[in-house]
């Protein structure tokens, strides 16, 4: 039993080291622009960045493209949200009109956009535009708060994904011995193709805001 | 009004107002609010996404492809030459997944390209082929019993590009001290058409072969593993199991075999346990003398929605297996219930909870070899090698339940608890590491049960590390230690 605790305790050693230059969810500060009207509070930014070359190029493949990013209002410092927005685009190049059809749900409805190039396709895909983030009811007047952006390109369902790595647990069942594949804990040498929850993730902090009193 | 809101760092923006009316409130917040921003996935499953030109598939070109065939990735797709739908169809947005579902392919591209026509399409699909040889398992060992094991078991999920699944396992285990003992050995092939014609039904069927010797304790104390206490009777078996599949949906499938075993056990005359008191006790070894059959039919049904099998973190795995042998056609009355449930709740970021059921009931007359083994219910005992005995080691009594005698029962199960913590996700090479810590109770009962043993209760304790790697899946774990080394 001791040979074994060591034999553990070595592996996750190692693994400890192995794994010590893992990048963190890092998420890059990226200056927004916030504004308030009437009971609302509005939030201004982009997500460009969320596609790099190959993306872009992909516009074209005549294929659905999806972008999707949700907003949380954050008390600066803690980790419970105080407020959520959720947007969803999508964009098709119609190969055999040459134009850009966009598609832009959020909290004001739903709008579609046909556009010639490429370039409008992606601004529009990207651009968080005054996009209502809270009700100032839950912004304090003075506290500092920050917005919490993610955006993610092409992103699966869980339901897609269990789907796809569902061939992983295939296990060696099906012989006479089935009480031991039945019960057992699947271990496998395979090769092995991780597949990210979206094509890519774009994670984002504002800096930190807070609302002005009023003056009298 | 518009009122610019302050910020502390940075210099304020002018408001422009993008609606007229009144906006609607924001949603609320995602009911996952202990990890806010984990991924929801394709948010356009709730959406009406009719966007995009109706089109008419032209073509579908495949590439890439060196030994699939092209027909295997033509059939999981679900669309085909002549389908007239929209660009924004799911259909064609999830045909990558599709593909990469088959578990044959590095990457999948799927574009369009102009037709010959207006309004026609040509689907190419590039696709970058990976190994498809899994090494299932690996056992390897050593007991008191048997000095040496050692076992593969291989399969090959895309046999020479076809969409065929072959495996086989081949095992080998050294004859030991044990009076009665020999060397064993067993074999399996194993062949499956997991989607027939690209329909939702598949077929399979396995052939096994056992050229064993299986030990049992007739002196010596509670949970004894010394040679000299056991004796072992030969036996052989040979059988094959076919059955259909149906994948209701994709995350479950049902699936129905039929079994034919042939068993032939040299069992000794009349087989009794002496207890140091200097009791003796006739037990029942599960088999009958000499040649006999078992036929039985089984039905399984699974459901798996984890996204991530290999560290789970979230979701739900039940399999339920009903087999029912009847002596009209074999030697064996017997019913057989298997079942497993698996679920996991994220509590946090990086932290998990886990709790894994599983268990079963053999009623009847059922084989030894189909009752439940004690390597079934606790993991920190030495498993069977492909249906063989490697092991009579005790397990653990952690509890001073004194329960170790009872290698096969009729009743089992085990409940366990398990805080699972996200250690690291990167995206290539080791994509995952978890650390997790388990805790739970494992029981097997025998009808058989000497009236020298204890509470068939047990705890089963486990800590280890899961790693996901480029190269295939592994757990690190104490009782995977426990129950490879040789001890007491």
């Amino acid at each position: 039993m001791v040979r074994g605790v060591a034999a553990v305790a070595l592996i996750v050693g190692a693994l400890a080291i192995i794994t010590r230059s893992a990048p963190a969810d890092d998420k890059l500060t990226q200056v927004m622009r916030f504004a308030e009207r009437g009971t609302s509070l509005f939030v201004s930014t982009d997500v460009t960045t969320l596609f790099d070359s190959a993306a872009y190029e992909h516009l074209d493949d005549g294929l659905p493209t999806t972008v999707v990013i949700r907003l949380w209002v954050y008390p600066k410092d803690r980790k419970q949200p105080v407020s959520f927005q959720l947007l969803h685009r999508q964009v098709i190049y119609d190969l055999w009109d040459e134009v850009y059809e966009v598609a832009l749900s959020g909290p004001t409805g739903r709008r579609i956009f046909r556009v010639k190039y490429r370039a409008e396709a992606l601004k529009l895909m990207t651009t968080v535009d005054q996009i209502r983030i809270a009700d100032t009811a839950l912004i304090p007047y003075d506290a500092q708060f920050v917005v919490a952006v993610v955006a993610e390109l092409n992103p699966v369902s869980a339901a897609t994904m269990a789907e796809v790595r569902r061939w992983l647990t295939d296990g060696s069942g099906g012989g006479l011995d089935r009480g031991g594949s039945f019960f057992g804990s699947f271990v496998s040498v395979f090769v092995n193709l991780k597949l990210p929850e979206a094509d890519r993730v774009l994670r984002l902090r504002s800096q930190p805001f807070f609302r002005p009193r009023p003056t009298p | 009004m518009t009122t610019a809101v302050a910020m502390a760092a940075a210099t304020p923006g002018r408001a422009q107002p993008i609606v007229d009316a009144p906006p609607p409130a924001p949603p609320p917040l995602p009911a996952d609010a202990q990890d806010p921003e984990a991924s929801i996935g394709d948010a356009s499953a709730d959406l009406d996404v009719t966007i995009g030109p109706v089109i008419t598939v032209e073509d579908i070109v495949v590439t890439g492809n060196r030994s699939t065939a092209r027909r295997v990735i033509e059939r999981a797709m679900k669309i085909r030459r002549g389908d007239v739908l929209r660009a924004g169809d799911p259909r064609l947005a999830r045909a990558r997944w599709k593909l990469l579902a088959l578990g044959f392919f590095r990457t999948v591209d799927v574009a369009l390209v102009k037709g010959s026509a207006r309004g026609q399409v040509i689907v190419t699909i590039t696709v970058a082929e990976r190994g498809t040889v899994a090494l299932n398992r690996l056992w390897f060992g050593s007991s008191a019993i048997a000095p040496w094991w050692l076992g593969v078991d291989l399969s090959d999920r895309n046999f020479l590009g076809t969409g065929l699944h072959v495996g086989g396992a081949l095992a080998y285990v050294a004859g030991g001290e044990v009076a009665g003992s020999r060397a064993q050995w067993a074999g399996e092939l194993r062949l499956a058409d997991p989607s027939l014609g690209g329909s939702r039904w598949g077929v399979h069927g396995a052939l096994t072969g056992h050229h064993g010797s299986e030990p049992y304790r007739v002196t010596g104390p509670i949970g004894t593993g010394a040679p000299d206490d056991l004796r072992a009777f030969w036996y052989r078996r040979i059988g094959g199991r076919a059955g259909a599949t149906f994948a209701a949906t994709p995350l479950t499938s049902i699936a129905a075999d039929v079994r034919i075993e042939a068993i032939d056990a040299a069992l000794p005359t009349a087989p009794s346990r002496a207890w140091p008191d200097g009791t003796t006790r006739t037990i029942d070894l599960g088999l009958a003398p000499g040649a006999s059959r078992v036929t039985s039919l089984a039905a399984t049904a699974l459901y798996d929605n984890r996204p991530d099998p290999a560290l789970p973190h979230r979701g739900t795995r039940v399999e339920v297996m009903a087999e029912l042998g009847s002596s009209l056609v074999g030697d064996y009355d017997f019913a057989l219930l298997l079942g497993r449930y698996d679920r996991f709740w994220p509590v946090a970021r990086r932290h998990a909870l886990g709790l894994r059921v599983a268990g079963g009931v053999a009623l009847g007359d059922a084989p030894r070899f189909d009752r439940l083994h004690l390597s079934d219910v606790n993991r920190m005992v030495t498993p069977r090698v492909l249906g063989m005995t490697t092991a009579m080691t005790a397990p653990l009594d952690l509890l001073g339940t004194a329960n170790a005698e009872a290698a096969y029962g009729e009743y089992g199960g085990n409940l366990v608890g398990e805080y699972v913590f996200q250690w690291w996700r990167r995206p290539n090479r080791i994509y995952g590491g978890d650390v997790f810590v388990a805790v739970g109770l494992w029981g097997l009962r025998s009808d058989d049960a000497q009236p020298h043993a204890g509470l068939p209760i047990d705890a089963v304790i486990d800590a280890g590390l899961r790693i996901d790697t480029e190269i295939g899946v592994f757990e690190f774990s104490l009782s995977n230690a426990i129950g490879r080394v040789p001890r007491w």
